[in-house]
């Protein structure tokens, strides 16, 4: 064929790559997997610029109704709606996820093992009976994604394109990682502890999901191995039998299916520590967006958050002059001390009533009487302090990681 | 055994129905796998102090999803399915061909994937256009970062 002919091939190539692609853009939205079997309609996570329509599903073990993100390995969210029911998230409606797709699908609890090696006095393998009779601790903490909420980043970033719901609180039942670190005995000159898991990469080579915590941390008394979760074992996806639970620090740290813990004489540079999961080290892992060649460091512990759970996103409400409004806020690396709202975007703030106090690692429930302004569109707003002093900013950040969102976050309702 | 009244039959019409009702499900509901078979003795089980946890077997659901139809399709969905599903490509916001190339570079130096050096333009030209295809608001547009770090240091994941 000459020269036209292959261009005008190309071009009709193209017209049908665009066409098949929104058409196919369309079928994933409605049917990303098998098509039939696992989803049931659509949610639309609203996030800036689109391509935020997700299905939902209830195909997987020991989850009821999610988000789907993934299928392979799996990416599952939490409808907002189910942190508005309890400050306990539900273990079936907990978020889950997964870096490496060789995920073990059964554990024997009597041939399961946990070993303690490296810089030590006593290599050890433990197994679950003897683990669950040390003494034993239970807390409530937040579990949340370092990239939860990463699909609202302006400008966007490539990742998993998160809403709000990767996240979740619980009831970590367990026993204190120093504990597990004594039966071994840690050596002198000990700099940190390293955490692997059953599961594995694909294919040969690629880095093993591990990460480490400083030795002095990993004794702390509150890091804990928790077999238990809201009263009962953990779901297979959210790490059974054991996982680590890091109060107050991003769920990268809080390994799933647990089995070793290696103590190390030096610091961490493998992979998962010594290159992801880095946060530029300026206040707040904020950069000016485009920024490169900054400094970076290991992301670390939570900052404040909250969020309206009483009324959704692009929700229609009669207008009245005051409606009850409710939420739920965390500290971060500390208690929740005080949440205040606006139905006005900002402009004037009222205090809300915070409920029971579960903890300071926990979620906070939060409700208020407010006045609404309208009828037409209500921006709402939840401002958090922790006990520390420290305040949501009302302006997002941005980093190239999607990392660390904190800002005021805006539900905008409409009322009539 | 006395005749059963109309209303007894009634009521057994009923619960008939009821249950055929759940056990069918409102339109459109997925059945879940039936459990594994436990034909051998009930999962094993340790209890201390009030505390119990029971060995689990779980199946996962397969992904059977393929990248849309286009150019290089075939390219994409040989390399690019058996890490992880399509959907991950296919929900990211629109990204340059650098962004792309970045994260494909990545795959294959970062995370092993045997990806031939041959095909990363094929694959790359796939996602670009697909990216564009898919949503082309302007807002949406990712920053340009990735692109010019050096692949492992991208900070990614989460």
């Amino acid at each position: 064929m000459d020269r036209l002919d292959a261009e005008l091939a190309a071009e009709t190539s193209r017209r049908r790559f665009l066409q098949n692609a929104a058409l196919g853009g369309a079928a994933i939205a409605a049917a990303p997997a098998l098509a039939q079997g696992i989803t049931q309609g659509l949610t639309d996570l609203h996030l800036p610029g689109g391509n935020a329509q997700r299905p939902m599903t209830s195909a997987f073990p020991g989850k009821g109704s999610m988000i789907l993100q993934r299928v392979h390995p799996p990416l599952l969210e939490t409808p907002m709606d189910v942190f508005d029911r309890d400050v306990f998230t539900p273990n079936d409606q907990f978020f889950v996820r997964w870096h490496w797709a060789d995920i073990p699908t059964s554990i024997d609890v009597d041939a399961f093992r946990l070993t303690i090696r490296g810089h030590v006095n006593k290599p050890i393998a433990i197994s679950l009976e003897q683990l669950m009779r040390l003494p034993r601790v239970e807390m409530a903490a937040v579990n949340q994604c370092s990239g939860n909420s990463r699909g609202l980043f302006q400008p966007r970033v490539p990742g998993a394109q998160w809403g709000n719901g990767a996240m979740g609180n619980a009831k970590w039942l367990g026993v204190r990682l120093r504990d597990v670190l004594d039966l071994a005995g840690v050596k002198a000159g000990a700099v940190q502890v390293r955490f692997g898991a059953l599961d594995q990469p694909v294919v040969a080579g690629a880095p093993d999901f591990e990460k480490a915590l400083d030795v002095d941390h990993a004794r702390d008394g509150e890091v804990m191995i928790a077999f238990g979760m809201n009263g009962t074992q953990l779901p297979l996806l959210n790490g059974f039998p054991i996982r680590l639970i890091v109060p107050g620090w991003y769920s990268t740290y809080w390994v799933k299916m647990l089995n070793d813990i290696e103590v190390l004489p030096g610091p961490d540079d493998e992979y998962w520590m010594a290159k992801a999961y880095k946060i530029p080290a300026t206040p707040g892992a904020n950069v000016k967006p485009g920024a490169k060649d900054f400094p970076t460091v290991p992301i670390n512990r939570m900052i404040p958050r909250s969020w309206v759970t009483s009324l959704g996103e692009g929700q229609r409400i009669a207008h009245e002059a005051s409606i009850p409004l409710g939420g739920i806020a965390m500290g971060g690396d500390c208690g929740v001390a005080r949440v205040d709202v606006s139905t006005d975007g900002g402009r004037h703030w009222f205090a809300t009533k915070l409920g029971p106090d579960h903890g300071k690692y926990s979620f906070r429930r939060w409700d208020a009487q407010v006045p609404l302004p309208g009828p037409g569109q209500t921006a709402l707003m939840s401002r958090c302090w922790n006990a520390a002093g420290v305040a949501q900013p009302m302006a997002p950040i941005w980093n190239p990681g999607g990392f660390m969102r904190g800002n005021i976050e805006t539900t905008t309702i409409v009322t009539a | 055994m006395k005749a059963p009244t109309p209303g007894m039959l009634a009521a057994g019409l009923l619960g008939v129905t009821v249950f055929t009702l759940m056990m069918v499900g409102p339109p459109g509901s997925y059945t879940p796998p039936p459990e594994p078979q436990t034909t051998g003795p009930a999962p094993s089980s340790i209890s201390v102090n009030g505390f119990t946890l029971t060995s689990d077997t779980v199946d996962l659901p397969i992904d059977e999803q393929q990248y849309p139809d286009g150019p290089h399709a075939d390219v994409i969905n040989a390399n690019c399915t058996s890490c992880h599903s399509a959907s991950m490509a296919m929900t990211q916001p629109v990204l340059s061909a650098d962004q792309w190339k970045a994260t494909v570079t990545k795959m294959k130096d970062v995370y092993k994937a045997p990806v031939a050096d041959k095909d990363i333009p094929a694959i790359v030209d796939y996602l670009t256009a697909m990216s564009v295809a898919q949503d082309g608001a302007p807002t949406g547009k990712a920053q340009d970062t990735a692109a010019n770090a050096a692949p492992d240091a991208s900070g990614g994941t989460g």
